[in-house]
């Protein structure tokens, strides 16, 4: 059986979907709280599309229970659940105005002609479509067209709204208006929403928190602070942001990797001999003693700068690690460091770091590797 | 290098293949298509106009004409209604022998039409594989309805084969999008679907009615060719030539050309509007 929990607007419980013989999606369980917004986030084929379309009655789960406000839909067809999709190309009826395509979910529900007038005016004022209200939507720029998906979405009070990549066919500027725009709108109308996309930086922005997918698994699900900062596997380290990833052991709560040795913090319960993986940021790295540090720095060992390339804000170095050969360790920095301590590559530097989490590694023995990850 | 320095314009020599060429092509095409076309409204004008009427007003004229465009009309409503259905089905469902049926059903294309019309009075005729069940009065072989359902026979594969491809490529997420704003499948049929088929539609119907009202082959065969009772507008012109009353026959074929003509020009300039969003 399952749990209901107070207050929940949307439970996934224990779903399950095959497609053939292949596990899309294995024992998916989370909640969107009224007014919040969980943005699934994976690789494509990961698993976040079908999950959508379970919700909003289109697919239907081989296993487990979708459940808005508290009842039970998971039987419902997709005409009686009252969610709201956004769909990735918008689809917007083409032969339908602004105005009917918004007004299209209450005329179906035959409300009073007057009710809908007002609604569709409501919803127009709202997304500031006001001098497109009788445009065909091939009339309209993309931004234009989500914004008129959205209140016809809208229109009907949905019990949920379902974003299927909204972002994915426009520039990357409007993009990032957009996102802003619509965090706002959502926060103001109070609904529950999930959105899905493969964006990291989406995620980041629109999310009060994230749900990382992987091969139909939810390998996290936290606010976007905690998933940056405490990734709790390696994909998601990896996924989400960049990280530097360096295999070793526990060794009395130490990790250890041939000279690398850095203190476990308190709270990390990892068994002795386990093996393990520590994960790095790049920002996380220093190439530098601990002078003038306020954070907690740990020395890892010493290396050789083996490039150093300008990236925008930042400077990227890969520095190799003195007992390995093969690999590298990326670094970046702030322009206000690389300006106070110049590097060269063929430089000799001790590196540290000041955050960083160590990770149980079920799948190997002990090994000492170095791996450096990139998104 | 610099474009301006000399200011001369560059010419190409004269191109003798460009005139040549053109020149073949209209000598080729005009004797095969534009000739035949306009020597039917020389000779059936020739006369003058009163006499192209009174051949036209004959009543077993006027009679072929209205034949040819009813039997058309409900083969064309046939075609479009159940064509919608099938391609309809076929396009959203998958099931075993999905494919055959699509084959199956666009097989009379390739049929010529005196073995489609041969074919169909060896099941419905008086002897045939059917027929011989129906008792008499009910016999449809050398009636109107024997033009339709071979008309049918001939033109299904034109509706189908317009509408079929519109709704395989037409996104599935307007119809899934229709579901989950609360309409039925009818709704979103009706409110979605068949709007973006406006065009498909339209061409599909022209096409078929523009084929069923020139259809002969077939036609010959199961309607009996009964002047007054089964004979259409195609078989007024072969039976009237035979006989030698070639003005009859030439009043005739200068109202289907027109026709055809009618409905070349939709077909071809109307297209856009049809397909427009």
């Amino acid at each position: 059986m399952f749990e209901i929990h107070e207050g929940a607007a949307v439970q996934i419980v224990a779903v399950s979907k095959h497609f053939g013989g292949a596990t899309v999606l294995d024992n998916i369980n989370f909640d969107v709280a009224q007014g919040e917004i969980v943005v699934l986030l994976g690789a494509s084929g990961s698993g976040k599309t079908t999950i959508l379309r379970i919700i909003a009655g289109l697919e239907m789960p081989d296993l487990g229970r979708i459940l808005l406000h508290g009842k039970d839909v998971t039987q419902l067809p997709a005409r009686e659940r009252g969610a709201g999709v956004i769909f990735q190309n918008y689809a917007l009826f083409p032969k339908m105005t602004v105005a009917k395509n918004i007004g299209y979910g209450l005329r179906l529900r035959r409300r009073p002609r007057k009710d809908i007038r007002a609604k569709i005016d409501e919803l127009i004022e709202l997304v500031h479509l006001e001098e497109h209200r009788d445009k065909y939507p091939s009339q309209l720029s993309g931004g234009k067209q989500q914004r008129v998906a959205i209140a016809r979405a809208l229109a009907y009070e949905p019990e949920v709204l379902l974003f299927d990549e909204p972002f994915g066919a426009l520039d990357a500027q409007i993009r990032t208006r957009l996102r802003k725009e619509i965090r706002e709108l959502l926060k103001k109308i109070n609904v529950p929403s999930i959105f899905i996309t493969h964006d990291q930086e989406e995620a980041l922005e629109l999310a009060d928190r994230i749900a990382v997918l992987h091969e139909g698994v939810i390998e996290q699900i936290a606010t976007p602070f905690e998933v940056y900062m405490q990734p709790s596997t390696e994909y998601v380290a990896t996924f989400l942001g960049a990280a530097n990833i360096i295999t070793g052991y526990i060794d009395h709560r130490c990790f250890r990797c041939e000279d690398i040795s850095v203190d476990l913090e308190d709270d990390m319960r990892i068994p002795n001999g386990q093996a393990a993986k520590l994960v790095v940021r790049p920002e996380d790295v220093f190439l530098r003693k601990a002078e003038n540090l306020t954070q907690k720095y740990q020395p890892l060992t010493d290396g050789i700068i083996d490039e150093v390339s300008f990236v925008g804000a930042f400077e990227r170095i890969a520095v190799r690690l003195a007992f390995i050969h093969d690999e590298r360790l990326i670094v970046t920095r702030p322009k206000t460091e690389t300006a106070v301590f110049p590097l060269s590559v063929g430089q000799k530097v001790p590196v540290g770091v000041v955050r960083f989490r160590v990770l149980p590694d079920n799948t190997r023995e002990p090994v000492a590797r170095v791996s450096a990850a990139r998104k | 290098m610099s474009a301006n320095v000399s200011g001369v314009k560059h010419t190409r020599g004269f191109d003798v293949i460009k005139p040549l060429s053109i020149g073949v092509m209209v000598a080729v095409m005009l004797p095969l298509v534009l000739l035949p076309l306009a020597s039917i409204f020389i000779f059936g004008t020739s006369k003058g106009l009163p006499s192209f009427w009174h051949a036209l007003v004959e009543p077993e004229a006027i009679f072929a004409l209205k034949l040819s465009f009813v039997t058309s009309f409900w083969a064309t409503l046939f075609n479009i209604i159940f064509g919608l259905f099938a391609a309809y089905i076929l396009s959203r469902y998958t099931f075993w022998g999905r494919n055959a049926i699509i084959v199956i059903i666009s097989i009379p294309t390739a049929i010529p039409t005196a073995v489609a019309g041969f074919a169909l009075l060896l099941l419905w005729g008086p002897y045939g594989l059917l027929g011989r069940f129906l008792p008499l009065d009910m016999q449809i072989m050398f009636t109107p309805y024997a033009i339709i359902l071979a008309n049918i026979f001939v033109t299904f594969p034109l509706a189908f084969g317009v509408i079929m491809p519109v709704l395989e490529t037409m996104s599935r997420s307007l119809e899934e999008a229709s579901a989950t704003m609360g309409a039925s499948r009818w709704q979103t049929f009706w409110h979605v679907t068949l709007p973006s088929l406006r065009g498909a539609i339209v061409g599909g119907a022209l096409l078929t009615f523009a084929r069923a009202v020139g259809e002969f082959g077939s036609t010959i065969l199961v309607s009996g060719n009964l002047a007054g009772r089964t004979q259409t507008a195609p078989l007024y012109i072969f039976s009237k030539f035979n006989e030698g009353q070639v003005e009859a026959a030439n009043a005739v074929a200068i109202v289907l050309a027109l026709f055809s003509f009618v409905i070349f020009s939709v077909l071809f300039f109307a297209r856009d509007w049809l397909e427009a969003d």
